[in-house]
């Protein structure tokens, strides 16, 4: 049944879960350390696009929301949602709405600016119902840890992802790690770069790398964050933008 | 208005020694001329330093203070502290209040918490912080983070007494909310003796501020928050 599951992602017919979203971050593929404050909410968009990646030539693009609310000041709650647009060589071109879930985010050191030190871990599960494969689910875990200057002026940034498919037959495997660093440029504005991959335990041929430059906004409530992913392996392109309002 | 309380709170330091008291009565007073009921006024000292805590008998204390909420105001909206001490924040309302601070020296997001819950923040350099709340606008406080403990509040005839001042010449400071800036005196304390000083505050009308995402706040045509 391995075999199985292997064949629906080579079709394009899994939606391989993006990155969703959930807190502030100052980059486009990977999660920030950022919470909401207790009882903040927000509501998140994200659009990313996989283009050319292999096997197949496969080009999608996912279009997720979520709406995320602090907890505690260190523990925040989102309930993604994703729709995938596909087109790869074995299949005709679709949209579909592909699967929605749950995610908390934990992070263990205070957020404030006083309290919190140099060096931030935050943790996130996510679990996800699969709309098109009905007996998928997909559980995604990563350990992120940053750091920043005490003027805040460079930040850096490691994301340790993991990411399983379960069927009752069958499970998939991916590890998904990636790291970035941004610089402040004005008051608001954020520059830097990043590098993001997902790496498919059984088949090297499903993985891929993307490496490029990124930029984060914010606005008062809003904010808003991408990355250009430039293929280094089995992908031509990977942007992605994602946005945010806080209320 | 901030800058200048803000130097006010930061201008030197020494060394203490033999010590003295400061006593006097502050008068405030509104734009109009007239007298300020019920103002909050904090009297303090700046010219040395001191770590957070108090000797028993001293001014200052190593209890936590608090700024209440409730009736949708900040009690009290004035309170001193020495550097390092927390402030907490405790919701005594019946609904949601989300403290903050966007002031440079001490910025914070507490959140939205309920009734019957506190949260603390510790506050670590010196300075003036004003506090809002970001769904009532009408909520407003300040904290003076100071460099020592010889800081006391008013009686409510306008009179304190500064105990424990160390020999020597220093800036006597007061401040009320809404005043445009402190008023302050120099000042010669001897050893074992009391030096007496009057000072008179003006205060206006409450500056507005904007909520916690730099914006004008929505006016509110509900009663239940």
């Amino acid at each position: 049944m391995r075999t199985a599951l292997s064949w629906i992602v080579a079709a394009g017919v899994l939606a391989t879960p993006g990155v969703a979203s959930a807190g502030r971050t100052q980059y486009g593929w990977l999660f920030g350390t950022e919470v909401m404050p207790e009882r903040g909410a927000e509501l998140q968009t994200w659009i990313d696009e996989e283009n050319g990646r292999d096997p197949g030539n496969i080009h999608w693009t996912t279009w997720g929301f979520t709406a995320l609310v602090g907890v505690t000041d260190q523990l925040e709650l989102s309930l993604p949602l994703e729709l995938l647009w596909r087109d790869a060589a074995a299949a005709e071109p679709s949209f579909t709405f592909a699967q929605y879930g749950i995610e908390a985010r934990y992070r263990f050191v205070s957020s404030d600016p006083v309290d919190a030190p140099p060096f931030a871990p935050l943790a996130r599960l996510a679990v996800k119902r699969d709309v098109t494969v009905r007996d998928l689910v997909v559980v995604e875990a990563d350990l992120v840890a940053s750091t920043t200057t005490a003027s805040g002026s460079v930040h850096a940034l490691v994301d340790l992802g993991f990411s399983a498919g379960f069927t009752p037959d069958d499970q998939q495997f991916e590890l998904r790690p990636g790291a970035g660093v941004s610089f402040k440029v004005v008051s608001d504005l954020r520059l830097g770069a990043e590098v993001f991959s997902e790496l498919d335990l059984d088949s090297k041929e499903r993985s891929w790398a993307a490496a490029g430059p990124n930029l984060a906004w914010s606005h008062g409530r809003f904010w808003m964050s991408a990355a250009f992913g430039i293929g280094v392996y089995h992908i031509k392109t990977a942007p992605r933008v994602q946005w945010g309002i806080a209320f | 208005m901030r800058a200048i309380v803000l130097l006010a709170v930061l201008a030197g330091t020494a060394q203490a020694g033999p010590v003295g008291s400061i006593a006097g009565k502050v008068s405030v007073t509104e734009a109009d001329g007239k007298p300020a009921a019920g103002a909050e006024v904090i009297v303090y000292v700046v010219g040395f330093t001191e770590p957070p805590g108090s000797p028993p008998g001293s001014p200052g204390g190593t209890e936590v203070v608090s700024i209440a909420q409730k009736g949708r105001t900040f009690v009290p909206d004035l309170v001193a502290i020495t550097v390092g001490e927390k402030v907490g924040f405790p919701n005594g309302d019946p609904f949601l209040h989300n403290v903050f601070s966007q002031s440079g020296s001490r910025r914070f997001d507490l959140g939205s918490f309920k009734k019957g819950e506190t949260k603390q923040k510790e506050f670590p350099s010196p300075g003036v912080i004003d506090v809002y709340c970001n769904i009532h606008p009408e909520m407003a406080a300040t904290i003076l983070v100071l460099p020592n403990r010889r800081h006391t509040r008013t009686k409510p005839d306008g009179t304190f007494v500064l105990e424990g001042v160390p020999k020597g010449t220093w800036t006597v400071f007061a401040y009320t909310r809404r005043a445009p800036k402190p008023v302050s005196s120099k000042v010669t304390v001897l050893e074992d003796g009391e030096t007496t000083i009057n000072l008179a505050l003006q205060r206006g009308a409450e500056p507005e501020h904007l909520n916690k995402y730099g914006e004008k706040y929505r006016p509110s045509t509900t009663t239940y928050r």
